[in-house]
């Protein structure tokens, strides 16, 4: 490369020279000639001070290239043998080695939901993972959301541009569940099944949202379930994992593939209705949505909505862990951060 | 959803709130829906009184200002009055002057408008010589209008001086904001009269729409010889189901009165004139989006023609907002004989508006397919009230009603007005609402409960469904402006929703003792993570979606992964093809915040295009990842050797707990399989990588360092290595049962062997070797095992290297020699030397 300035014309030749001997090449960009450089621009006439500044970043960046092509020289390390337990001449105190078992963690969503699956399969539900991406018939339409309705407004979907989407809730599972399960009905026997997956939300970040979260989705079906089974076992499911004796309501919600369709809340486990930063001093957490099976649901999994009946529901998992643990941030956990993590250890 | 309690009160034949405006949002949240927010409009007026202006003359001091005497009636406290009890007040408006009735805030009140920024509590002031006692307040100030031009002239009929001001208008008022997500199958719900009689229902009292709503209207016109008729043609009566329209003279636009213009501010709409005040009243209370044209700037010589089509190749428009579109192709377009004059259902145009001179108008009321305006909607990024209410599919048949309200709210605001020609009403066919049949013991069933079939039409008929019921069984006709009750579930929510969920009773369904078969994949995963938390590795979740830059960085290629078509954020591109590449991104971060040695791991799934299942969906692999890594400084001290071997050590561990034996093949020796995998290992440096197999050779993962361009982009530190493995191919292959042997009772004879071998024999052939011929000459009934003690290269001779191993055996039958044991291994040595050219030590 030619540069116009003489002074910066010398000391690129200078400095390409000096990079072919240096170990650690990177050095170079921290050469006091390079700053001297720099040094020099505000004391220039405004006139100079354009072409000279852009000038000394070409070098720079001319540099730059050359400490990369150099580091990627460098770092071309000899080949090793794989099949060995360790590298050749390692005396015994220095081979490999686990990092210390103290600091090893599961995370916290993940521990959290082994717990909870643990409880459920506790109360004989069978658990299926969800998918993460899916599309539009398990998403929507078998759950009743005709095509172009309103409601699935209320889902934020990522979808790609093959017209697949990225799961906005667990539901998606539910008819693969019904139709798996099926069998169940036949022989007497409840479909009861949990679904835990990640989903996602084309939403912006912050504290209190993610785009991509945990959910539990749970299905019931027999004969003779009424809302009042569904509420039963919600109420019955949260006092295993509060420890607690806990008070429940429902809100009347709407969703298409429910109907009654709830939003669940619970009395605060964490101040007994007192009222708390986690309740906001309502004493009551809202914490899923819920409801009868709709109709059209279990007929299109081919199981006759005359003869059973069922419930489901969906709740974050996020949400759970975030109040347990007084977790102000919902984006720690998909942070990969060790300040994070190791506290779980 | 805003609703406000006085109007509704308005319309609702019994008292909504008879136990207290607590219990009454207590039973909205249980009933109706999540209530957001309860304001009490009330105490925003408290203090606030109507006075009287009783004197007004010019300031001394100052020329804008005026100085005025006020008759409170004497009812505020603790303020200086002259001998007649008349209190002093500069005021700054314009129109202020005596006789006139106004709001006035007296000190220690606080000005309404400023509540909910900054508050601006009044005292009494000295404003250029003069005590001002509190202030006059503008209907701005006072936050129920924009007007800010002068101060709010009261005229309302029996308002009189020592009044509490919040009267006059009906502002002693709670709003009530509840949560629109429940109500979006209930079109009803979006009006405060729908909100009334959900609320009476609830409260088990009977309501009853008013007359105009639910009963027969005929409307009265008259003729007027300069307006030569309107004409609708239809031409899309299926995505406009009926389109009414009437034409009214006599229109004089001016501002509302100050009551209606209180009551759209309080749920959330401006003020902009009498005419378009008047159909926003009427939408917010019936839920019915009404739109007013200027029938001047629509018709020809006297004679509108309105024409409900779809738009033509090209057209445009330009909305109310000022913003012009091609509208889609899909849209329905309100027009005049030639061009748009609205967006139906969603937006006015701009030529056709109501404006201060005009004088007669045209009033649409109409039924617009919801879908359709969902998607127009959705396209222009248009979200109106309208939007919002036509979108939970509005019933025709509230047209007429409607119509008729607007017009005789036109009457009341235009003493003048007068409905003119006929009604033009346009739909091919209207709903007929269809009974639903459903027993009592139906509906008890799936609430649990046991309501009587009397109790049940009780229920419904306290919100106008007319119900039959014979021998416990239903037939429910819903009224017109119920479209979200189609089948007997409908009713079961209604019956359910109505009594009060409160009442289910709570019991846990039945069920045999059949035990739960857990899902394997699950609690294998669960096993992974706490084999690898046993080695301080640290499990990690990151984002399913990455950007395209990381995708290139590790020498991926984008077109093997989905990708996303409408992300908001810009880092989420594709789905990932590994779980690795994310991984890697987290190192530097971690290093950075000053960790010196870590692995963290990844359990997930990634997708790539190249394999689908039968249904043609993207085949979801299961993967666990590792990276292990370490700051070189800090980890001289205790580490030395390559990278490589520490997640070697990671994978073995895990392997091996889960009864596997792996086998490491050098990455370049392998012909590339999968697209997936040949994607994942793009990212690796193939002289220090290899394929992790199982004992029979089949493959279940990727391990290795990286190549110097991935770790230079990702700021890798070069002490960094990780592995990728297939997590369901290892469930299918872990083997839990561990292989027990039994203990010998004679001692155990450990011995060494050294063997110089040629570089190029790897460790692995050397150890088999070395093990195959020990295992054919063991003396009988002995217990064999062989572990490495040291790789030694010197630095003079690079050809060759020593392998040193251990031999522990113990025999189960007798006391083993060492002469015995090192004859064995000198035969090893021996086959050794003829057959790796080897040399023993």
């Amino acid at each position: 490369m030619s540069y116009q300035n003489k002074q910066i014309a010398e000391v690129a030749e200078l400095l390409t020279q000096r990079v072919q001997a240096l170990k650690d090449k990177h050095t170079i960009l921290r050469a006091i000639e390079l700053k001297a450089l720099y040094d020099q621009i505000p004391t220039l006439p405004p006139a100079e001070r354009g072409s000279f500044g852009k000038e000394v970043n070409a070098l720079r960046a001319e540099l730059q290239v050359l400490v990369e092509a150099g580091a990627a020289e460098t770092q071309k390390l000899p080949p090793i043998d794989v099949t060995a337990p360790f590298d050749v001449n390692v005396p015994p105190l220095k081979r490999p080695r686990p990092v210390d078992a103290r600091v090893g963690s599961i995370h916290p969503l993940m521990s959290e939901l082994e717990r909870i699956l643990d409880i459920f399969a506790r109360m004989g539900f069978a658990a299926v993972e969800s998918r993460q991406l899916d599309d539009d018939y398990h998403m929507f339409e078998t759950l009743n959301f005709p095509e172009g309705h309103p409601a699935r407004d209320d889902y934020d979907t990522f979808m790609t541009t093959e017209g697949l989407i990225a799961p906005a809730h667990t539901s998606t599972m539910q008819h693969r569940v019904l139709k798996q399960y099926k069998a169940n009905l036949l022989n007497d026997r409840a479909i009861s099944v949990v679904i835990p997956g990640r989903v996602f939300r084309n939403e912006d970040l912050d504290a209190r949202h993610e785009h991509t979260f945990y959910q539990l989705e749970g299905v019931y079906v027999d004969k003779n379930i009424h809302a009042g089974h569904l509420i039963a076992t919600l109420k019955t499911f949260l006092q295993e994992y509060y420890e607690q004796e806990l008070e429940v309501k429902t809100q009347p919600f709407y969703f298409p593939f429910t109907e009654p369709s709830f939003e669940f809340a619970l009395s605060c486990p964490f101040c007994q209705k007192k009222g708390c930063n986690v309740c906001s001093y309502s004493g009551w957490i809202e914490l899923l949505g819920c409801g009868l099976i709709h109709p059209n649901v279990l007929k299109m999994a081919g199981i006759d909505p005359k003869l059973y009946t069922g419930f489901a529901w969906g709740g974050g998992i996020d949400r759970l862990v975030m109040m347990k643990h007084d977790i102000e941030d919902i984006r720690h956990f998909e942070s990969g951060r060790l300040d994070f993590l190791r506290q779980f250890s | 959803m805003k609703v406000s309690l006085n109007w509704m009160e308005q319309v609702s034949p019994v008292k909504l709130a008879p136990d207290g405006i607590d219990t009454l949002v207590e039973k909205i949240g249980a009933q109706l829906g999540a209530v957001e927010e309860v304001v009490d409009l009330g105490a925003k007026y408290k203090g606030i009184v109507v006075a009287k202006v009783v004197a007004c003359v010019k300031h001394p001091n100052a020329d804008k200002l005026s100085l005025c005497l006020i008759d409170d009636a004497g009812v505020t406290k603790h303020v200086k009055r002259d001998p007649k009890g008349l209190v002093q007040v500069v005021c700054g408006a314009p129109n202020v002057k005596a006789g006139m009735l106004v709001a006035w805030l007296p000190p220690g009140v606080t000005v309404p408008s400023t509540i909910d920024k900054e508050p601006l509590v009044l005292e009494a002031r000295d404003i250029r010589g003069q005590v001002s006692n509190g202030m006059l307040a503008s209907a701005h100030e006072l936050g129920i209008s924009d007007d800010h031009s002068g101060i709010l002239e009261i005229t309302e009929p029996g308002a009189k001086p020592g009044q509490a001001f919040m009267y006059v208008y009906g502002l002693n008022d709670y709003i009530i904001d509840i949560e629109n997500k429940m109500f979006t199958h209930r079109p009803d719900l979006f009006g405060q009269l729908g909100v009334a009689r959900e609320i009476a229902g609830i409260e088990h009292q009977k309501f009853s729409s008013p007359k105009w709503y639910s009963g027969q209207n005929s409307f009265v016109t008259s003729e007027d010889s300069k307006i030569k008729g309107l004409e609708v043609v239809n031409e899309v009566p299926d995505l406009c189901q009926r389109y009414m329209a009437i034409v009214v003279s006599g229109i004089k636009v001016g501002p509302s009165p100050m009551w209606l213009q209180s009551y759209l501010a309080r749920v959330g709409i401006r003020p902009i004139n009498n005419i378009v005040d008047m159909t926003n009243y009427i939408m917010m209370l019936t839920a019915q989006p009404l739109h007013a044209f200027d029938f001047d700037k629509v018709a020809v010589n006297g004679k509108a023609k309105i024409v409900v089509r779809n738009p033509r190749k090209g057209e445009k428009m330009t909305l109310l907002d000022g913003r012009t579109i091609e509208p889609r192709k899909d849209a329905v377009l309100i027009c005049d004989a030639d061009k748009p004059i609205a967006l139906g259902g969603v937006m006015g145009g701009s030529g056709s508006e109501i404006g201060p001179n005009t004088t007669r108008i045209i009033i649409e009321c109409a039924t617009f397919d919801m879908y359709n305006i969902r998607k127009t909607a959705m396209e222009h990024g248009i979200f109106t009230d309208a939007v919002t209410r036509f979108t939970k599919g509005q019933s025709p048949l509230q047209c007429p009603p409607v119509l008729y309200k607007a017009v005789q709210m036109t009457k009341e605001l235009c003493p003048e007005a007068m409905p003119i020609g006929k009604v033009a009403d346009q739909y091919k066919k209207l709903p007929e609402p269809e009974a639903v049949e459903v027993t009592a013991e139906f509906i008890n069933a799936r609430l649990g409960l046991e309501l009587s079939a009397t109790e049940m039409a009780q229920l419904l008929e306290n919100v106008e469904f007319e119900v039959d019921h014979k021998n416990g069984k239903l037939t429910v006709a819903a009224p017109f402006w119920r479209t979200d009750i189609a089948i007997p579930e409908d009713v079961v929510e209604e019956i359910g929703r109505l009594y009060g969920y409160d009442h289910l009773p709570l019991v846990l369904p039945k069920r045999d003792l059949t035990p739960v078969k857990p899902e394997p994949l699950l609690s294998f995963k669960s096993q992974l993570r706490h084999a690898l938390r046993r080695v301080g590795a640290n499990e990690v979740l990151t984002y399913s979606f990455v950007h395209e830059e990381l995708l290139k960085k590790v020498g991926q290629d984008p077109k093997y992964a989905y990708k996303l078509s409408n992300a908001l954020s810009p880092e989420l591109q594709y789905y990932r093809l590994s779980l690795l590449p994310s991984l890697l991104e987290k190192v530097h971060p971690n290093i950075k915040a000053g960790y010196d040695e870590f692995a963290l791991y990844e359990i997930n799934k990634v997708h790539d295009k190249s394999q689908t299942d039968k249904q043609g969906l993207p085949i979801e692999d299961e993967r666990l990842a590792l990276v292990w890594t370490a700051n070189p400084k800090a980890a001289a001290a205790t580490y030395h050797g390559a990278a490589y071997y520490q997640a070697r050590l990671y994978v073995t561990d895990l392997l091996q707990s889960l009864g596997i034996s792996p086998v490491f093949q050098p990455l370049d020796q392998v012909a590339k399989q999968t697209v997936s995998e040949q994607q994942s290992a793009l990212a690796f440096e193939p002289t220090r990588s290899a394929y992790i197999k199982t004992a029979n050779g089949e493959p279940i993962g990727l391990i290795g360092e990286f190549r110097a361009k991935v770790a230079q982009s990702l700021k890798l530190p070069n002490l960094t290595a990780g592995f990728e493995l297939d997590t369901a191919l290892l469930m299918k292959l872990a083997n839990p049962s561990t292989r027990y042997l039994p203990i010998p009772r004679y001692p155990k004879v450990t011995q060494d062997i050294s063997l110089k071998v040629p570089t190029k024999l790897t460790y692995q052939q050397v150890y088999d070797f070395v093990w195959n011929e020990l295992t054919k000459i063991q003396p009988p009934d002995t217990l064999p095992s062989l572990s490495p003690v040291d790789i030694y290269q010197s630095q003079d001779d690079k050809t060759h290297k020593n392998i040193t191993l251990r031999l522990s055996i113990a025999s189960y039958q007798r006391t083993l020699t060492d002469t015995e044991v090192n004859a064995l291994l000198d035969q090893v040595a021996q086959a050794a030397k003829t057959k790796l050219g080897a040399e023993r030590l």
